[in-house]
């Protein structure tokens, strides 16, 4: 199957973020001959870092989750025997949620946290057991309980206490951008199963340590991926993918194109007029895509003990009204409600974000500022007394700068809008109808964050091996 | 629909979802350990099923369903109820 031509390849994927990555590597790693392009000038998507006036940021994704024993992002990481190599480090506790009445403490040992939410709730106290023990030993078919539930649905079936379900939604909803009675169960149940009760990883210094080292991989493994190389056109004959248009790079042939980038590009611009189905472009071109995020940087000079423990994410809840709190940042003027903050691993450097709607460059122009600095308060109100005075760097990224970076649709931060109607779209699945064309990354309706996006990725590559027939369990 | 048409039919959404050809597939056949039918698979198996057939698949049945055989019964007990 290798050919030495660099005009022809087996597969070519669409996006270096780590869904496209991770296929890459499993593709290269079952001897296929693999390029992958990127536009961005390094791979990433929204997991990247970058560095300002001497201080590393993580862009967007801060830490990941699903890495315990058999969790599916170690097992994926471990299958390309990347794990000491990735130097991945827990921190512990991995969230901590501060409402006005309560502080609850998610450990690496689930027990533990259950022990502290049932002391913060003790009428509730089976129920929290109850909870936490079904969705952990939940088998793959259970889910499928879930397909037309909200998470809410969800919560209301085990819990009577208000309190209690806005603490358990906070994350839901920072995580994945609605609110429980908006949010499927299933994304809602994988959010807190896999983010929060298996959540806290960090790779090496910064987040970019995970897409290098698989780039770094996936080279060794013979692939080959092209940065600052955006893709212009897929190729389909007959309904079969015939390989990819390149800017400057020009036309490039391969039997299966992979497109781990927006879906609204792939069936719009990438496959262009009279390709796919119109029914499919209008139910596309209906769908609603998520949140996106506003993201602040702040870089500190002084590492004081008001600051939370380094490598944990603190959220804060002001009022138990989540449906209310999710309203007012779709509807975001320039005040901040609720958010997540996290002290680096690196202690230097402090990364917040609240959901965010899109708006033009112009609206950001006019009140970036504005909002960094409520933002700045916000925290220094609610959490870190004094932090304005220890903040030597100060910059933010709008949902517009997360479009400019990854070209996601609306800086859309976790693809589709996980409502049920939404979730597991079959026009969006992972096998499209045109032949050889496979969709991969949190656009493809299933699932979303890191181990989520880890996860498509390594399976868009075993379909591809199944349909070549050298696929080994 | 004839019982074998029905299953043959199943047979064809499962390889589809889990990317297994239909000769890899039998009734005794189990779904996570063999096809690898994950939680995204599980649910898309039974959103197509109750889709192609027009049938409403019971929280109660869920726990029921490991192998292709009980999800071929269980269509067929759902559609024979109408």
């Amino acid at each position: 199957m290798h050919g030495t031509s660099n005009k022809h390849y087996d597969v070519i994927i669409i996006g270096a973020g780590i869904g496209g990555l991770v296929c890459g590597c499993y593709l290269a790693k079952a001897g296929m001959k693999v390029l992958i392009v990127e536009q961005h000038h390094k791979p990433g998507g929204y997991c990247t870092s970058f560095k300002r006036n001497g201080f590393t940021f993580d862009a967007a994704a801060h830490s990941f989750g699903s890495y315990r024993k058999n969790g599916n992002m170690r097992r994926i990481i471990e299958g390309l025997d990347l794990d000491s190599r990735l130097e991945v480090k827990r921190y512990d506790p991995s969230d901590i949620i501060v409402s006005p009445d309560y502080k609850v403490t998610f450990w690496a040992d689930t027990d533990r946290t259950v022990q502290e939410l049932q002391h913060a709730f003790p009428k509730e106290a089976e129920n929290i057991s109850n909870f936490v023990t079904n969705l952990i030993n939940f088998r793959p078919i259970d889910f499928a309980i879930l397909r037309k539930k909200t998470f809410k649905e969800l919560l209301d079936q085990y819990f009577q206490n208000d309190q209690l379900k806005a603490i358990l939604s906070i994350p839901v909803l920072g995580n994945g951008a609605l609110p429980p009675s908006l949010i499927s169960a299933f994304t809602g149940s994988k959010i807190f199963t896999e983010f929060i009760l298996d959540g806290g990883y960090y790779t090496g210094k910064c987040m970019q340590t995970l897409p290098d080292t698989l780039t770094e991989r996936f080279k060794e493994l013979g692939g080959t991926i092209k940065t600052s190389c955006l893709a212009k056109k897929i190729e389909v004959k007959n309904n079969e993918t015939k390989g990819v248009v390149l800017k400057d790079l020009g036309y490039i042939s391969s039997k299966y194109v992979v497109s781990n980038s927006d879906v609204r590009q792939t069936f719009f611009e990438l496959l262009g007029d009279g390709v796919a189905r119109r029914e499919i472009l209008k139910k596309i071109d209906a769908m609603v895509p998520s949140l996106s995020i506003f993201t602040l940087y702040l870089g500190i000079n002084d590492p004081h003990e008001s600051l939370p423990d380094a490598g944990t994410n603190v959220w804060f809840l002001p009022d138990y009204n989540i449906e209310k709190l999710y309203f007012s940042a779709k509807n975001m003027t320039s005040d901040i409600k609720y958010f997540m903050m996290r002290f680096s691993p690196d202690k230097k450097t402090i990364l917040a974000f609240a959901n965010a709607p899109f708006r033009d460059k112009g609206f950001w122009r006019n009140n970036k500022q504005t909002i960094i600095n409520n933002f700045i308060k916000k925290i220094e109100d609610v959490l870190v007394p004094g932090l304005s005075s220890r903040i030597v760097y100060k910059d933010a990224a709008t949902p517009y700068t997360m479009y400019r970076y990854t070209l996601n649709y609306k800086g859309a931060a976790y693809g589709w809008a996980t409502f049920p109607s939404q979730l597991f779209t079959p026009e969006l699945r992972m096998m499209t109808p045109i032949k050889g064309l496979f969709l991969a990354g949190h656009w493809t309706t299933h699932t979303q964050g890191i181990p989520g996006v880890a996860y498509l990725g390594y399976d868009v590559a075993k379909l591809i091996l199944k349909k070549e027939k050298t696929y080994r369990k | 629909m004839t019982d074998e048409n029905i299953e043959k039919e199943i047979i064809s959404i499962i390889s589809d979802i889990s990317g297994f050809d239909t000769e890899e597939i039998a009734p005794e056949t189990n779904l996570p350990d063999d096809l690898e039918i994950d939680s995204i698979k599980a649910i898309e198996l039974t959103v197509a099923l109750e889709k192609r057939y027009k049938i409403s698949i019971r929280d109660s049945d869920i726990p029921e369903i490991n192998t292709v055989g009980q999800i071929i019964d269980l269509t067929k007990r759902l559609l024979s109820q109408g």
